[in-house]
């Protein structure tokens, strides 16, 4: 429609470029460090040589967190909370969605309220704790897995996705002869996938992030990889062994890197892969609670 | 006439209680897991005593509250905390509208495409690895940019992350960096929406690119804009709590001790449970305050509101 006539536009697009390119640089060189120092010699990067390209390109780092129990333990419980995190969530959420989203049904009205002000007002920090603590659920895996199976931004995307799939497909569904609860299953469900998609990146991204909650509640033995990686930088967690001290500190940086590497991956591989869904559902999320 | 009704309310349940039935366990979830902690600020007017329950034994009134009223740890935790929030507004507020605008004029679509699912990128990593590389990148020993900034400067290299007067700066272009191209997904989406038919009159009128985006794309976006900043403003005392934490060193709680962190120590570490409750519930109140009075204003500026 636009084409290049003067030569103002044709330095306005660059420009423009130019500029997104700088946001481009300026998102990726993080990640291009960690892996440049995860693959480095621990010479290279005591020099200050390491940037964005390795140097003296090796995998002694990758070779140490593999060969580390407490890495894997740690790993596999993330993967743990991740996976039925989300599931639990996922159910929880849409069992509380499907009815909410029937405006016309009694009683909707005020458990909406009841939703929307507990995101605006919450117990606060010691009062969630000593509730874990007198459920008797601190340093039992459930204390992450239940108090945050329902988000209530996600519970409103996913009540208004509900909403807007057309009513006369379930009305004929029950002139059928189908339950509500069959509507659900055959009928809504396979419908939303793509609110669903959403929910379960956003609360597989909580679950995979989280290391706070890991903190408070849990022992060492339950600690997430995000809480492990913590205690790394914070110095809690030493890592690095043989060597020559000198040595150590370098190493033990190209091995941070490789465990931030390694347990950064699998939630950047996977978002590209959600992202159109999860553009309309900031739209609804954010806007309209 | 009474008789009719319970009929009516029997016809009703029998035939919707499935959708009450579904409606059970998360509600029952929803009393225990949030309302519950919500009553649970009661312990804030009550002594806590170890094993004695959740919910306090006896009866203090207003102790905590005058206590941390007189603490200076309390206001310099509050005034931290209005400073980092209102640092963070005023520069990191406008940069996702800047670049959701520019992303917009992109016209290779594979290159807008690009641009814009790298830049969502930073959203989905840990704030602990967030940490993790920019305290790397920034150690006085190893740090490249530390090293760069002291060529530069011809200085000896600076300690960043222990230095209270880097700590705000820090955490602001962090929150620059993770965010901004998440946010800018909010402003993309109404962008999106203006009718083409605007710039084409503007366009015949004689407006150039920048005076399309000064009289239409702006204007245009402005009650998204209204919207969004009303809503900071309510959120005004919840900060990035984890990363503050993270970020927090006892050379630099000068800056860094916010409301959260303050909490966090007073009750977690220190196991004072009902004055860090006190000072949780405190700061919940002015919260919900300050939500309440930006919904209000967003709905008679703009006839638009959050709930």
């Amino acid at each position: 429609m636009k084409t290049y006539k003067t030569r103002s536009t044709v330095a306005y697009y660059l420009f423009i470029d130019i500029l997104m390119g700088i946001v481009l640089v300026m998102c990726l060189t993080p990640f291009l460090y960690i892996i440049a120092t995860s693959l480095s010699s621990p010479e290279a990067i005591i020099n200050g040589k390491v940037f964005i390209i390795p140097r003296g390109l090796n995998t002694q780092a990758y070779r140490q967190i593999f060969s580390y129990p407490n890495f894997f333990h740690a790993y596999g419980n993330t993967i743990f909370y991740t996976v039925f995190g989300t599931m639990i969530a996922l159910c929880m959420t849409t069992l509380f969605a499907y009815p909410l989203s029937k405006t016309w049904l009694k009683g909707n009205k005020l458990v909406m309220k009841l939703v929307i002000f507990s995101m605006f007002f919450s117990g606060g920090l010691i009062p969630n704790y000593l509730l874990i603590s007198s459920l008797h659920l601190t340093n039992t895996r459930w204390a992450i897995l239940l108090p945050f199976c329902i988000n209530q931004f996600n519970l409103i995307l996913l009540i208004n996705f509900f909403k807007s799939i057309p009513s006369d497909i379930e009305e004929a569904a029950i002139i059928d002869g189908l339950g509500y609860g069959g509507i659900l299953l055959r009928i809504v469900l396979p419908l939303s996938g793509a609110g669903l998609a959403t929910i379960a990146l956003y609360t597989a991204v909580f679950f995979w992030n989280d290391w706070f909650n890991s903190l408070i509640y849990l022992k060492s033995t339950q600690f997430p990889v995000m809480l492990f990686l913590r205690n790394i930088v914070n110095g809690t967690t030493m890592l690095g062994g043989e060597g020559g001290s000198a040595d150590k500190g370098a190493l033990s940086l190209s091995i941070k890197s490789a465990v931030i590497l390694v347990s950064t991956l699998p939630i950047i591989m996977i978002y590209p892969f959600v992202q159109r869904f999860f553009v309309k559902g900031v739209m609804v999320g954010s806007v309209k609670g | 006439m009474r008789e009719q009704h319970t009929k009516q309310g029997k016809l009703y349940l029998q035939r919707y209680w499935p959708l009450y039935a579904m409606m059970a366990l998360p509600l029952a979830y929803f009393i225990v897991f949030k309302y519950l902690p919500m009553f649970g600020n009661v312990l804030a007017f009550r002594r806590y005593r170890p094993g004695m329950g959740p919910w306090g034994t006896e009866w203090v009134g207003l102790r905590y509250f005058q206590r941390f009223f007189q603490d200076p740890a309390f206001w310099s935790a509050f005034r931290n905390t209005l400073f980092l929030s209102l640092l963070n507004l005023v520069i990191n507020f406008p940069i996702p509208i800047a670049f959701a605008i520019l992303l917009n004029e992109v016209r290779n679509l594979h290159y807008k495409k690009l641009v814009q699912t790298v830049s969502y990128m930073p959203r989905f990593v840990s704030t602990v690895v967030v940490i993790a590389i920019i305290s790397d990148l920034l150690s006085p020993s190893t740090g490249v940019l530390n090293h760069f900034f002291a060529d530069l400067s011809g200085k000896d290299p600076v300690y960043y992350m222990n230095e209270p007067g880097y700590f705000r700066r820090i955490y602001v272009l962090l929150d620059t960096w993770q965010y901004t191209g998440w946010t800018a997904i909010i402003y993309l989406a109404a962008i999106t929406a203006i009718p083409q038919e605007l710039y084409e009159a503007a366009t015949i009128d004689g407006a150039g690119h920048w005076q399309q985006i000064w009289y239409v794309t702006i204007p245009e976006i402005l009650p998204t804009i209204m919207i969004m900043l009303i809503m900071n403003v309510g959120r005004l005392l919840s900060l990035g709590f984890e990363k503050v934490l993270l970020m927090y060193t006892p050379a630099n709680s000068g800056v860094s001790d916010i409301l959260d962190t303050l909490v966090y120590r007073t009750g977690l570490a220190n196991q004072n449970y009902s004055y860090a409750t006190a000072m949780g519930l405190f700061t919940g109140v002015i919260g919900i305050m300050l939500v309440a009075s930006s919904n209000a204003l967003s709905r008679k500026l703009t006839g638009d509101s959050i709930y």
